[in-house]
């Protein structure tokens, strides 16, 4: 399979909360060919990121939304039934963002681990629903995960279906690096060490030079690009251009993973659960 | 149908938890079980509830997973998924509905819950509404970390210090940021018990509550405006929301033979189930024909003990089995109003309700979803606004103007 360019980019200002707006850069982003919308930053979180994403979920077509989580305020419990629900409502095309905003790195992994944990106490098939024999749920495919943490002991099992996509996708902003195996996406500025992840996006700043980048991607150096985005309106459609090249004729349809050729590894699955 | 021509009129709200109100509805028919898991679902209800001119859609939440001492039900309708989702979805491909999102005062920080409000009352442009509930389920605590739940007193403290906590962020964030539409979410409380009714008394602009009869309605919302005017309130900016599941059909007979064919669906287990998640106490162990076990029952249940004593007390007495005990149980889930007839029947009931004080309107609970909502809301909603009890339109966009309150709320004045 030919290497797909991935292009991520995020929106930190807190005019997003505002319906009108955000209903014209849903469409700008995806126009654009946005592989992942990051709804805040580490640094700037003016909204709830997890409101916005279910409110884009029916508006989605391809491109996946990355909430950034902050361990400032999250709790395993609601991020795990919050993110499964936001999965399986836009169809599979969630990723997520945890990021400390001040906090340990170690409470951050913490907040990951057990998050997984708690999906990991449903097993993908649990659900039988047969309405002739009355069964609804295979109850031997649900367990407590019985989470026990640096920062977090949560027993469930969460009152949540695992994801549609088994785990939405696990993006690592290298500002707020976390140490956790199966990492998805990591996002690293020039210079700065990339954390060990299935995919590298090199952060931009300024204008994006797009030869270099193109042929930086064909020598495997980093798989695509993130951006910060000051001035989305503006910025999104003269990046769509930009990259026309670089993300022209990229699979389509199916969950975020599916297209991104990033299946949940099966070993991060069972690492959890031990 | 007669209406006094003065008379208010009602206000709609729909509870939307699960797949409907009976624990069997999932197997009906016209229940789309697997629906619950799908945007399309959530957008066919959000549209139906609006073209039923209803103030809100409520999702009534928990924080815990059901099944007793690790024992997940098999036969029961779950798990739900986060209501904060699917109400934030609705509001997308909606556009007068309210959301009322179910969240707990004993495990949200008052910053987390505060910035999850303030963002759907944005994105919603004004819809938001917040059923503040304190957690008394006990099985909630490990999955925060803890034994065993605050006390309920305790409990009810903090629900109130973490309410003063999240307005004066959103009095912050709107300085900041600009007003959101409602300045805050609607504040919905639900409690039954003295406490709940006070701390509903002092800051609920909505009541949900559970009247099996007109009399028991009509009791309730004059202890409540009673207890609203102490708390210094004008008692009609407070609406008494009492729920109603209802089985429509063409004719009163027919009604009954559909309900009852829907409690047919509640087989045994699923009976035995029901009951064990409400008594928090794994029955599976017990043999349905003996008489109830009470004594076993009490010890091993994590509830407040003299509740579930006092509840198997009567059902013990007259000799019932535990499995004719089940059998009941599932036949008026929650304790709420359960309605069987035609849809002027059900029409001409809840005006007589509005008429009479009972209530300023309803919590609609359909027995299954979405079709019973779909009966209603095809049938019963213009029988409503034939006789001028039900709006034909929405006066505005936000829940605080559907609901007919003050279009600001007092305390979110800088």
């Amino acid at each position: 399979m030919t290497r797909s360019f991935l292009f991520s980019a995020s929106i930190g200002d807190s005019a997003l909360a505002d319906p009108a707006y955000a209903a014209q850069i849903l469409p700008l982003a995806e126009a654009a060919g946005v592989d992942l919308l990051m709804l805040g930053r580490h640094d700037s979180l003016p909204y709830d990121p997890q409101v916005i994403a279910a409110w884009a979920a029916p508006r989605l077509s391809r491109m996946g939304v990355v909430p950034v989580v902050s361990s400032r305020i999250a709790h395993p419990f609601h991020v795990a039934r919050s993110l499964s629900a936001i999965d399986y409502l836009s169809g599979g095309l969630l990723g997520w963002c945890p990021v400390a905003q001040g906090g340990s790195a170690a409470q951050l992994a913490d907040l990951v681990r057990a998050t997984r944990a708690l999906w990991d106490g449903w097993d993908e098939d649990c659900l039988i629903i047969d309405k002739e024999s009355g069964r609804y749920l295979d109850t031997t495919r649900i367990r407590p995960s019985n989470y026990v943490g640096t920062h977090y002991k949560v027993r469930g099992p969460v009152n949540a279906m695992r994801p549609k996509q088994g785990h939405p996708l696990l993006i690592c902003d290298a500002a707020s690096p976390f140490a956790v195996p199966g990492v998805d996406v990591v996002i690293a500025a020039e210079g700065q060490a990339f954390p060990a992840a299935a995919r590298r996006l090199l952060r931009l700043e300024g204008e994006p030079d797009v030869a270099s980048l193109t042929a930086r991607f064909e020598a495997g150096e980093m798989d695509g690009v993130h951006i910060d985005l000051a001035n989305p309106r503006a910025q999104l459609p003269a990046l769509g251009e930009a990259f026309a090249a670089l993300t022209r004729g990229r699979p389509a349809g199916g969950t975020l993973r599916e297209r991104l050729g990033l299946p949940l590894a099966k070993s991060i699955a069972q690492e959890e659960i031990a | 149908m007669s209406r006094s021509p003065n008379a208010p009129t009602m206000h709609l709200w729909a509870f939307l938890q699960g797949i409907g109100h009976y624990p069997s509805g999932w197997r009906h028919a016209g229940a789309d079980p697997a629906g619950v898991f799908t945007m399309d679902y959530y957008a066919r209800v959000g549209r139906l509830v609006e073209k039923g001119r209803f103030d809100a859609i409520v999702f009534g939440d928990q924080l815990q997973s059901r099944g007793v001492r690790g024992r997940t039900p098999e036969h029961l309708a779950m798990p739900t998924l986060d209501p904060m989702a699917l109400l934030s979805a609705i509001s997308s491909v909606t556009s007068h509905v309210g959301l009322v999102n179910t969240l707990s005062t004993t495990y949200w920080s008052p910053e987390g819950l505060a910035e999850r409000f303030a963002t759907m009352d944005r994105i919603s442009g004004g819809r938001a509404g917040w059923n503040i509930v304190t957690t008394a389920h006990p099985e909630t605590a490990p999955n925060f970390g803890e034994d065993d739940l605050p006390e309920k007193s305790l409990r009810y403290k903090m629900a109130a210090q973490t309410v003063t906590e999240a307005q004066a962020i959103w009095r912050e964030r709107n300085a900041e940021l600009g007003t959101s539409p409602q300045a805050r979410p609607v504040f919905v409380q639900a409690g039954q018990s003295a406490d709940g009714r006070d701390f509903a008394a002092s800051i609920a602009e909505a009541i949900f509550c559970s009247a099996p009869t007109m009399e028991e309605g009509i009791a309730f919302r004059n202890d409540m405006r009673a207890r609203v005017a102490a708390a210094g309130r004008d008692p009609d900016a407070v609406k008494i929301m009492p729920g109603l599941s209802f089985i429509l059909a063409e004719t009163e007979a027919a009604a009954i033979a559909k309900d009852q064919a829907i409690l047919d669906l509640a087989d045994e287990t699923l009976c035995i189930e029901y009951l064990s998640e409400s008594l928090n106490c794994d029955l599976t162990q017990f043999d349905v024909n003996a008489p109830i076990p009470i004594d076993a029952i009490v010890a091993q249940t994590s509830l407040p003990k003299a509740d579930i004593a006092r509840a198997l007390e009567k059902p013990a007495a007259i000799g019932l089995s535990l499995g004719k005990f089940a059998a009941g149980y599932v036949r008026t889930p929650r304790g709420h109003n359960v309605f069987r007839g035609t849809a002027p029947q059900l029409a001409n009931m809840m005006i007589q309700w509005v008429e009479a004080g009972a209530c300023d309107g309803f919590t609609l609970q359909p027995a299954y979803m979405p079709g019973e909502l779909e009966i209603f809301v095809e049938e019963v909603v213009p029988i409503l606004q034939a006789a001028g009890a039900l709006r034909t339109d929405y006066p505005g966009s936000t829940l605080r103007e559907s609901m007919g309150l003050p279009r600001w709320p007092a305390d979110m004045a800088a």
